[in-house]
């Protein structure tokens, strides 16, 4: 049964002043969060006893300022980052998209990309040559598939990423706000999909800046600040198979 | 302790099922670095030929000496260069590699891995190179040449760990990066690449022998120079890969979640 359960859980690190011979500074990298400490102390309070459960069919909308942590849930949630405190546990296979240009090589080629991206998610050859027509007739790439992925513009760039992420059903799939690439009809075409995706018992979970783009997805929506949760709520959705501006995905990205 | 170690065999054995994608990014990485060239990678076999050239014609010594310096400096190229692209490319791993480590829930060591191999790729273009020069600069061909055999795979097997600690020296001293840049430039010098030490004394000798990597030249450059095992070399060279890998494994382990936060 596909589930996500989040008890309590916060994710704190030390932030390190790197050995440098220049004059020090702060350095800041990694997820977003408060500040906490003084000194040679300082740490960052990415997530705060973040406690949730999501069940097959779910579909999550992040919302919240930027800093507030959306990012990093779904990379916990991804396994990226390990929580310093509670536990995560998640029943399902899980895919991600964060970055459109995560395991795509500029010189190769569509097709050899969707192959780097199959080994990277840990398909097989055969599960990769299986769904390798269905990945580049969703994508609509035609004959670039055969050209260099760094002829491609961003919006057929997007079109092959959520194209191979969603070619093997992911139980669970994480996307951070990306999607505003590609043109409108692909992006309707890319929602029916992720419609699809829920209807068939899986969960998504989307960070997003858009409340038009969380309306017509989710059914819940959970509101972090700070890396704690404000609000956790149930989202009616503004249509019934219709979005609730005539491009949901306009804007972002 | 132990939970570090498990750790970092966890990561290995993890990296190592998943070695068909280090094993195709190491390929498209070569690829990448040859496109469109007229020779391809066989421009890394015309560069060393063309350093190994040069040495010899420059630093060849007169007289008897003169024999076999053309393969020693083929051999003592080959290594080093081997070496130094190692540590050099390792220093900035973990930072080349941020998007796959910021996106992806991939091991650590297959990092470790896709550098790894992708530098014994480039380095097998230097061999047939340093072979042809061994057979056209007269050395006997013997069963010693095994020893050298099993020299190049001591230096392959302790390569990961080499790569995995100068990764993290580079993720948390990001000066190191260009430390270890120019100490490898002028350590060529104070190694026996193409200068040859007979027992003189003054700076060769501390050099010589106070030089680890003296002892990875000399452990695939005397079985073939001398026709014998060198049982010194060997040992201290197997010493210092025991102590690289534990030094790896103690890193791998304890620091693997907090690379992702101060690269």
């Amino acid at each position: 049964m596909v589930s996500i359960k989040l008890d309590n859980v916060s994710l704190v690190y030390k932030l390190h002043e790197k050995l440098t011979l220049s004059a020090p500074d702060r350095r800041v990298a990694g997820p977003g969060g408060r500040i906490e400490g003084s000194g040679r102390k300082q740490f960052v309070q990415a997530l705060d006893g973040v406690s949730f459960e999501l069940k097959a069919g779910d579909r999550l909308g992040l919302v919240g300022p930027n800093g507030a942590g959306k990012t990093t849930l779904l990379k916990v949630l991804y396994g990226i980052y390990e929580p310093s405190a509670g536990t995560v546990a998640i029943e399902g296979k899980v895919d991600a998209l964060f970055n459109i240009n995560i395991g795509f090589r500029r010189e190769a080629t569509g097709r050899r990309n969707i192959v780097l991206r199959g080994l990277i998610s840990g398909w097989t050859e055969a599960e990769i040559e299986e769904k390798m027509e269905d990945i580049i007739a969703f994508s609509e790439l035609g004959d670039f598939i055969d050209l260099p992925f760094k002829a491609y513009s961003q919006g057929m760039a997007a079109r092959l990423a959520f194209s191979a992420a969603t070619a093997l059903d992911p139980e669970i799939l994480l996307m951070d706000e990306w999607i505003g690439a590609g043109d409108a009809s692909f992006q309707d075409k890319a929602k029916r999909r992720m419609d699809e995706l829920a209807e068939k018992a899986g969960i998504i979970v989307l960070a997003s800046h858009s409340e038009a783009l969380i309306q017509s997805v989710c059914t819940k929506k959970m509101t972090l600040r700070s890396g704690r949760i404000e609000s956790f709520t149930t989202e009616p959705r503004t249509r019934a198979g219709k979005p609730a501006s005539s491009n949901p995905f306009s804007g972002i990205g | 302790m132990i939970a570090a170690l498990n750790g970092a065999v966890d990561d290995i054995s993890k990296a190592m099922k998943l070695h068909r994608v280090w094993i195709a990014l190491a390929h498209e990485d070569i690829g990448d670095q040859h496109r469109r060239t007229t020779l391809g990678p066989l421009w890394l076999l015309v560069n060393y030929v063309a350093f190994v050239g040069t040495f010899v014609f420059v630093f060849q010594p007169a007289g008897k000496d003169a024999a076999g310096y053309a393969a020693y400096v083929a051999i003592g190229l080959l290594v080093w260069f081997y070496l130094m692209e190692v540590m050099s490319m390792s220093v900035s791993l973990f930072q080349r590699e941020e998007s796959f480590i910021e996106g992806t829930t991939l091991p650590l060591f297959v990092y470790v891995m896709r550098l790894a191999l992708q530098s014994a790729i480039r380095a097998g273009y230097a061999i047939a190179g340093c072979v042809v020069i061994l057979l056209l600069s007269g050395p006997a061909v013997t069963s010693s040449w095994l020893w050298s055999g099993a020299g190049l795979l001591l230096i392959l097997l302790v390569t990961p760990a080499m790569i995995t600690v100068f990764a993290f020296l580079g993720a948390f001293f990001p000066d190191s990066q260009f430390i270890v840049g120019n100490l490898l430039r002028v350590g060529m010098f104070f190694t026996p690449v193409f200068w040859v030490y007979n027992g003189q004394g003054g700076v060769q000798e501390y050099a010589y022998h106070w030089n680890p990597f003296t002892y990875f030249l000399e452990i695939v450059r005397l079985p073939i120079m001398d026709g014998e095992l060198p049982v010194h070399a060997f040992t201290v060279t197997i010493i210092i890969s025991l102590a690289t890998w534990a030094m790896a494994l103690l890193l791998l382990g304890r620091y693997r979640k907090q690379v992702i936060f101060i690269i």
